[in-house]
């Protein structure tokens, strides 16, 4: 066994939303590999295991080598002279990254999307449509004796988010498990329904004439008995599930993908969203998406206390503008709008529509990732980078918005997500500035060449 | 004499053209209109850069060539006619409280939000949200009536306060979703979850269509003013029979988990 061993106690998984923080790791400080990772799920350890220096440049032009500078001063260029030029990834990198690529799209007025728009961005739509009644994962553990998880599997997605939600013991609490009562809905039987003590199957699809449904009975009106007929759940289910929900002392409704990526999208969303507000007349209720990828939630909250709005902003007229559908990556790709673009880790060449692909690729893309994606394939400037969490360190957010920080395991010998950005961002505003120079500074450039970014 | 506008050099990029209404140019020559800003993308240039223009601006403006990339057009317009022989981009006549604006072609997402007044005509089809909120907005429309000969897409009429709707073709899911009051007709087929959370207002569909479980049906009547409105709407050109102007209605209402008070009408031949 080599001597050179390193222990780093409290590290944190940012593999997904539940971005544990109660890592024990043992590190292999010669081979620059983390050996054993206590208390990680399966996924965790295997984020951990698989995570070793790859042997690539730091930085490609058109699949050439060459140095980190210069392909920082041609980001830069690209990026100045675009007239559209778009944003996207951010959920799997810090929130000081984040930071920087908002400031870079703010200077070169372009438009800036997150991962949320592929995943809870009906989520997002829906807060801001009806409210979100909304806790943190501590309270659940303390408080929740009843627990709803509709439309996700968190037993493979998170394994461990049953820790914070269904089995642990708290405060009021006392039997952990044996006090909550689980609450299943999905389309099918997961792999996570032997947790649950209720599972209700119910039809694809038809998640918002449940909820629907729900809603109308929470409100003491009559629902059309035809329901069972629709959604494949009986009024006597529906009924009991509704007299569970209001006689609790403290619910929650998880919800994930199933319910947001299906037909309806933000009215879903919205529809259970408004559920749990209605049930705030009976009990205490609260809803939580169940969040996927680790620093996803810190996107959302970064480009929101930036740009006041949280995915699908653009800076084209020099003013934050919110248009989901117009200014989503998706959609400004597909419609061709797009004419270059900086992603951050992320990998729309191999996930997104075809028509945005097609498009991606015509375009000069620049792209910051930990690893060889199709997306870093087809780029201009490819940057790679270290891994977040485990070479750097910054802040992430965990699904209840909570922000945690990062303890590395060891060095990696690429530079990080958030000193590529920033010394992209400092050219980026040298090369705006002596732009609206050369036309003749006006007043506005004035002050912003005074401003310190 | 009106002004002619006809595109010169397609966009590279989206062009954000809210100026160029006929309202605001009325007294301008083809000098003055060719120097109107607007956005291309996120630089500031002149509508010359892309159009080139004929005419004398007397509150009647052609526009000509692809516009699907362009944006804004006829937005807050109060008054005149807009004519465009093609398709157009989004966020047509967004906010418009008069005037007239006719597409020969088809329209984008973004018909007419949150107009007040005015008439919106559409040869084709439009996408989402035609007639609606923006986001974070809780009141769509609130006056003003749009007529749209082909298809539509979702949240047609979302927070809709008031004024008419129609749709010649199919319409997607979430018909007058959050509704107010106002009208809205859907000729072709209606897609699902039509009227979630109405308050008020009224969804008319030619077919019948599935309804939310929060709905309850009243009675089979034949109302006078549909008769009247249906009436209008075939000298429009709009391809009404005649059994539907005087053949029967379910009348359904809802949403209850609001305040019931909405209704959707599904003729029954
Ligand atoms: S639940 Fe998620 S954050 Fe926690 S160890 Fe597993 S993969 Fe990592």
């Amino acid at each position: 066994m080599a001597d050179n061993i390193r222990t780093v106690k409290h590290a944190t998984c940012t593999f997904c939303g539940c971005v544990c923080d109660d890592m024990e790791l043992t590190v292999d400080m010669d081979k620059k590999v983390i050996t054993k990772a206590k208390n990680a799920c399966v996924l965790g350890r295997a984020w951990f295991a698989e995570h070793h220096i790859e042997d690539r440049p730091a930085a490609m032009i058109d699949g050439k080598e060459v140095t980190v500078e210069e392909a920082i001063e041609e980001a830069a260029q690209v990026l100045a002279g675009a007239k559209f030029p778009i944003t996207y990834g951010l959920s799997d990198t810090t929130c000081e990254a984040q930071r920087q690529a908002v400031a870079i799209t703010d200077i070169i007025r372009g438009t800036l999307d997150t991962t949320t728009s592929v995943c809870h961005g009906p989520s997002g739509l829906a807060f801001q449509g009806v409210g979100e009644s909304t806790m943190s994962l501590g309270e659940v553990k303390n408080r929740a004796d009843l627990v709803i998880y509709w439309g996700g599997n968190p037993a493979e997605s998170h394994p461990r988010h049953f820790r914070y939600a269904v089995t642990p013991k708290g405060m009021f609490i006392p039997n952990g498990k044996k006090d909550r009562t689980v609450v299943m809905i999905d389309v099918r039987k997961t792999p996570s329904a032997p947790v649950a003590d209720i599972l209700i199957q119910i039809k694809p699809g038809k998640d918002f004439e449940l909820l629907w449904a729900l809603r109308a009975k929470v409100k003491g009106k009559k629902v059309d008995p035809k329901i069972e007929e629709i959604t494949g759940v009986p009024l006597s289910t529906i009924n009991d599930l509704v007299e569970r929900m209001k006689n609790c002392r403290y619910g929650v409704l998880f919800f994930g993908m199933g319910l947001t990526m299906t037909r309806g999208r933000h009215f879903n969303s919205g529809a259970l969203l408004a559920l749990a507000t209605d049930l705030n007349e009976f009990t205490h209720f609260v809803a939580k998406p169940v969040r996927g990828h680790g620093n996803v939630t810190g996107a959302d909250n970064v480009v929101s206390w930036q740009t006041g709005y949280p995915f699908g902003v653009n800076f084209s007229r020099g003013f934050p503008r919110f248009n989901p559908g117009e200014f989503t990556t998706v959609d400004t790709l597909s419609h061709g709008d797009a004419d270059a673009a900086l992603i951050i880790a992320s990998d729309p060449a191999s996930n997104f529509p075809k028509a945005a692909i097609e498009h991606l690729k015509t375009i000069p893309v620049i792209s910051l990732d930990t690893k060889q994606t199709l997306t870093s394939k087809i780029a201009h400037v490819a940057f790679a980078t270290a891994t977040y969490g485990i070479n750097t360190t910054g802040t992430v957010y965990r699904m209840d918005d909570v922000p945690i920080p990062l303890r590395p395991a060891f060095d990696s010998p690429y530079p990080s997500d958030e000193e590529i950005l920033t010394a992209i961002r400092k050219r980026v505003h040298e090369l705006i500035l002596s732009r609206r120079g050369a036309r003749g500074a006006t007043g506005e450039a004035k002050v912003a060449s005074k401003q310190v970014l | 004499m009106s002004l002619e506008l006809s595109m010169h050099t397609p966009p590279e990029v989206p062009l954000e053209a809210e100026l160029l209404t006929p309202d605001r140019t009325v007294g301008m020559d083809s000098n003055a209109v060719s120097g109107i800003a607007i956005q291309h993308g996120n630089r500031q240039v002149t509508v010359g850069d892309f159009f080139t223009v004929k005419g004398k601006g007397e509150g009647e403006l052609h526009l000509e060539g692809d516009l699907s990339r362009v944006k804004h057009l006829g937005s807050g317009m109060s008054s005149g006619s807009l004519y465009i022989h093609g398709d157009v981009g989004e966020h047509l006549g967004a906010g418009m409280s008069g005037g007239k604006i006719v597409i020969d072609g088809n329209a984008g997402s973004w018909v007419g939000p949150e107009m007040s007044g005015g008439r919106i005509i559409i040869k084709g089809d439009a996408k989402h949200l035609v007639g609606s909120a923006y986001r974070g907005s809780a009141v769509g429309i609130t006056g003003g009536e749009i007529y749209i000969h082909g298809n539509v897409k979702n949240e047609t009429g979302h927070g809709m306060r008031n004024g008419l709707i129609v749709a010649g073709g199919n319409s997607g899911d979430f018909t007058g979703v959050n509704m107010l009051a106002g009208t809205i007709i859907v000729l072709g087929e209606m897609g699902i979850r039509s009227g979630a959370g109405m308050k008020r207002g009224t969804i008319i569909s030619m077919h019948p269509t599935e309804m939310l479980p929060t709905f309850s049906y009243n009675c089979d009547f034949n109302p006078i003013f549909l008769r009247l409105m249906l009436r209008a709407l075939q000298s429009q050109n709009f391809n009404i029979e005649d059994k539907q102007i005087t053949g029967k209605y379910q009348r359904w209402s809802g949403d209850s988990v609001e305040m019931n008070r909405g209704e959707i009408l599904i003729f029954r031949e």
